[in-house]
């Protein structure tokens, strides 16, 4: 329970170098939006999902877009010419550290795009300074960045929605409503799939930051490294010290549709095998298949499509496996078998599910009723939360136990080392 | 009387040098029996009379070692029959070792004559002499071949016969890498037959100098092997890999991070022993405090944690 204060905020950019000079007199204490308010937005980390958000955010007439915020200094300059081709009274403020963000006391909302390893910290921060966060997926870098995230949320009373988008969409709600509607019987397999997995990227050498990047900065509380091009930008996820690969970065998008419609509870054990690439310094799974086992649920995550039918031809899906039937889906389509027939739908089921008005407009609003979206931090959690047991097992190459109460490995010391990692100084994960 | 000193001391040396080299050799036949070796054939077509191995019968089964080895300075002595045929079949796999392996001919020069690219020493069919062995059948001579990776050479008698490149030689593009190594029956008309003794190998796999210079192979083909080889040496690579995370090359650098971490999560397994972990935590400490470089300490130093489990 050690909310940053500002005196400690100040003393923190002091010894890391960045003074507040020039930065905005703190105003009052946050003020309550209103319906017709604007949501003041801000956007940290705005290369390729960034610039999503800046696209998506820019088109609600109750968003201002007023600071956008990148380590590259090249990023941050597109940014706020895509800012203002959208927008051309647009006039946000340029930031290289979102510390600058965190401190201003007129901003609402950040939507954070950055790099896997620095979605925890700038989450916290922001929910310590009063500002509501719209996070890319993965949720966190590791599990305990979870759990501090969740308690900093509710201590500081904050929104918070995943931009896990296909969520929103209307296939999604229609599957849930149909499993959860018994019509399969019950559910006691499900088959996950992603196809593709890390390449090897090479072995280039190492080399200087380019001056536009603030690469210190880029890695924060990860392991200090040498800059190489394809550690950066774009490629981040095929390393261990900063993601966990295609599977880290596509576990969300599907899993989600798993934990919306039958809500696995009770994770037991998770198995998993693959293997990283040999062509490359790249050292996150170039396959990955995984054994979960849930209370009455057997899950399967596999690299290639599962042997089941329609599978082959989705480069991502999932396939529910029920007592009368199988439901077989991705983010658009599902393919219901009940016996020999086959049904897009089921027309007996009714629509139970209120349906989002849309990922961002559904967290816009939250910011507002002050009520959790759909992908709220809670639910966030304990969706992702599977995916770095899986990635544990996978880098220790054996089967781990589970106690889902405590929420730690059984019998493994190393494995629970492995839930947390101590950030680089001058970062800290806070404790509440 | 200095010089006779110094000369006595260069011998004394030499030996020393020379029995510590033979110690790395193990032996590979006990003299008595086969063990340690497999013959898949229906036919037997070796036995073992007085202490050498021996191939008589006509058709039997060729003889393998069980285990399988990829780096290796292989030595053994061998005497043919008067027209004598037979081979040593490498990196094979004994299900389909011509395939899979290559053979180093052993061959009475006489049978009809067979050129340079068939003879006793050649890779037969791949890789020629280029130093034609004595090839006379009645005694005993001593074979050497020495498989370094990419690299592989083949001494008869104390003299360097062939000398193979394989990434060059095109008809070995797909043979193996590792596999067992093979005897092959008497391959001439009966009555005649090959004779086998002194078997040894060195197994470069086993040496952790050897097996980190197989960190800085690009050719995955080798370097994966070393990987391999590391992880079976256990706690003694740790600090040779732990020098490779301050190399220049980037090859090398993400291969000991990535063995280092394997090293350390099969020792912290909870089936694994104490003293396991305990050898790979000492020899951490010991890395870390060899260490001057900061990225590099900063990974031991969090894998050490690791074998601690403290954060």
């Amino acid at each position: 329970m050690k909310p940053i204060t500002k005196i400690n905020r100040r003393r923190f950019l002091k010894t890391t170098g960045i003074g507040l000079a020039g930065l905005p007199l703190a105003t009052n204490a946050i003020t309550k939006i209103t319906p017709a308010d604007k949501i003041r937005v801000a956007h940290i980390g705005t290369g390729n999902m960034g610039s999503s958000h800046i696209r998506w955010f820019s088109a609600f007439p109750d968003v201002e877009t007023i600071a956008l915020c990148d380590v590259d200094k090249l990023r941050l300059n597109d940014a706020k010419k895509l800012l203002q081709s959208r927008n051309p009274s647009a006039n946000p403020d340029l930031y290289s550290d979102f510390r600058y963000i965190i401190d201003r006391k007129d901003i609402d909302v950040v939507t954070c795009a950055t790099p896997d390893h620095w979605h925890a910290m700038v989450a916290i921060m922001a929910f310590e300074s009063g500002k509501d966060v719209y996070g890319e997926k993965p949720l966190s870098y590791s599990p305990r960045e979870g759990q501090v995230m969740l308690e900093a949320l509710k201590h500081h009373n904050r929104i918070f929605q995943l931009g896990t988008q296909i969520h929103a969409g209307e296939n999604y709600h229609r599957v849930a409503e149909i499993i959860q509607s018994g019509a399969l019987g019950k559910i006691n397999t499900v088959r996950l799939w992603k196809t593709g997995g890390t390449k090897g990227l090479g072995f280039p050498p190492n080399e200087m930051p380019p001056e536009h990047l603030d690469w210190d900065m880029w890695l924060g509380p990860a392991p200090y490294s040498e800059y190489t091009p394809v550690k950066c930008h774009g490629t981040f996820r095929s390393f261990f010290d900063y993601s966990g690969g295609v599977f880290a970065d596509f576990w969300c998008h599907i899993a989600d549709i798993m934990y919306m419609s039958v809500s696995p509870e009770n994770l037991t054990s998770i198995d998993a095998r693959g293997e990283v690439p040999d062509d490359g310094i790249a050292d996150t799974p170039k396959w990955i298949d995984v054994d979960f086992k849930f209370k009455d649920l057997d899950v399967f995550w596999t690299t290639k499509p599962p042997q089941v039918p329609n599978a082959e031809n989705m480069h991502i899906g999932a396939h529910f496996e029920g007592e009368k039937g199988t439901l077989t889906c991705d983010y658009e389509n599902r393919i219901i078998k009940i016996g020999n027939e086959t049904f897009s739908d089921l027309p007996e089921v009714p629509k139970t599910l209120p349906r989002s008005p849309g990922h961002q407009r559904n967290f816009l609003d939250a910011v507002k009723s002050r009520n959790q979206p759909e992908s709220n931090l809670e639910y966030a959690r304990k969706m992702t939360l599977p995916m770095h047991l899986a990635l544990i097992s996978f880098r220790l190459k054996r089967k781990l136990s589970w106690d889902s109460t405590r929420e730690e490995f059984k019998n493994d010391s190393a494995a629970n080392f492995l839930l947390a990692r101590k950030y680089r100084s001058p970062w800290k994960l806070p404790d509440y | 009387m200095k010089r006779i000193l110094a000369l006595a001391i260069i011998l004394a040396f030499s030996i020393g040098g020379f029995s510590q080299e033979h110690k790395q050799f193990i032996s590979l036949f006990n003299g008595k029996d086969l063990t340690g070796w497999t013959m898949p054939g229906e036919v037997p077509g070796f036995e073992v009379i007085d202490g050498i191995m021996v191939a008589e019968p006509s058709n039997g089964s060729d003889i393998f070692t069980k285990e399988e080895f990829a780096n290796y300075i292989f030595r053994f002595e061998y005497l043919l029959s008067e027209v004598g045929n037979s081979g040593v079949l490498i990196r094979c796999n004994h299900e389909n070792p011509w395939e899979t392996g290559v053979e180093v001919q052993l061959l009475a020069p006489w049978t009809p004559y067979r050129d340079d690219l068939h003879c006793t020493g050649s890779l037969y069919g791949h890789v020629a002499v280029t130093n034609r062995p004595d090839e006379t059948t009645g005694i005993w001579h001593q074979m050497e071949i020495r498989c370094d990776r990419n690299l592989i050479t083949v001494s008869v008698d104390g003299q360097v016969t062939t000398k193979a490149n394989i990434d060059t030689v095109g008809s070995m593009k797909n043979k193996h890498i590792t596999g067992a190594i093979g005897f092959q029956s008497n391959h001439s008309k009966k009555g005649e037959s090959a004779r086998f003794r002194n078997i040894s190998i060195r197994n470069l796999d086993l040496e952790p100098e050897y097996v980190k210079a197989g960190f800085f192979e690009e050719d995955a083909r080798y370097r994966k092997p070393a990987h391999a080889a590391a992880l079976k040496i256990g706690a003694p690579m740790i600090e040779p890999l732990a020098q490779l995370l301050s190399a220049k090359s980037p090859v090398a650098q993400s291969g000991a991070k990535q063995v280092l971490f394997d090293l350390v999560a099969e020792s912290t397994a909870p089936d694994s022993s104490g003293a396991k972990k305990d050898a790979v935590a000492k020899s951490l400490e010991k890395s870390l405090r060899n260490c001057s470089e900061a990225s590099a300490s900063q990974f031991l130093e969090w894998l050490l944690k690791m074998t601690k489990s403290e954060n």
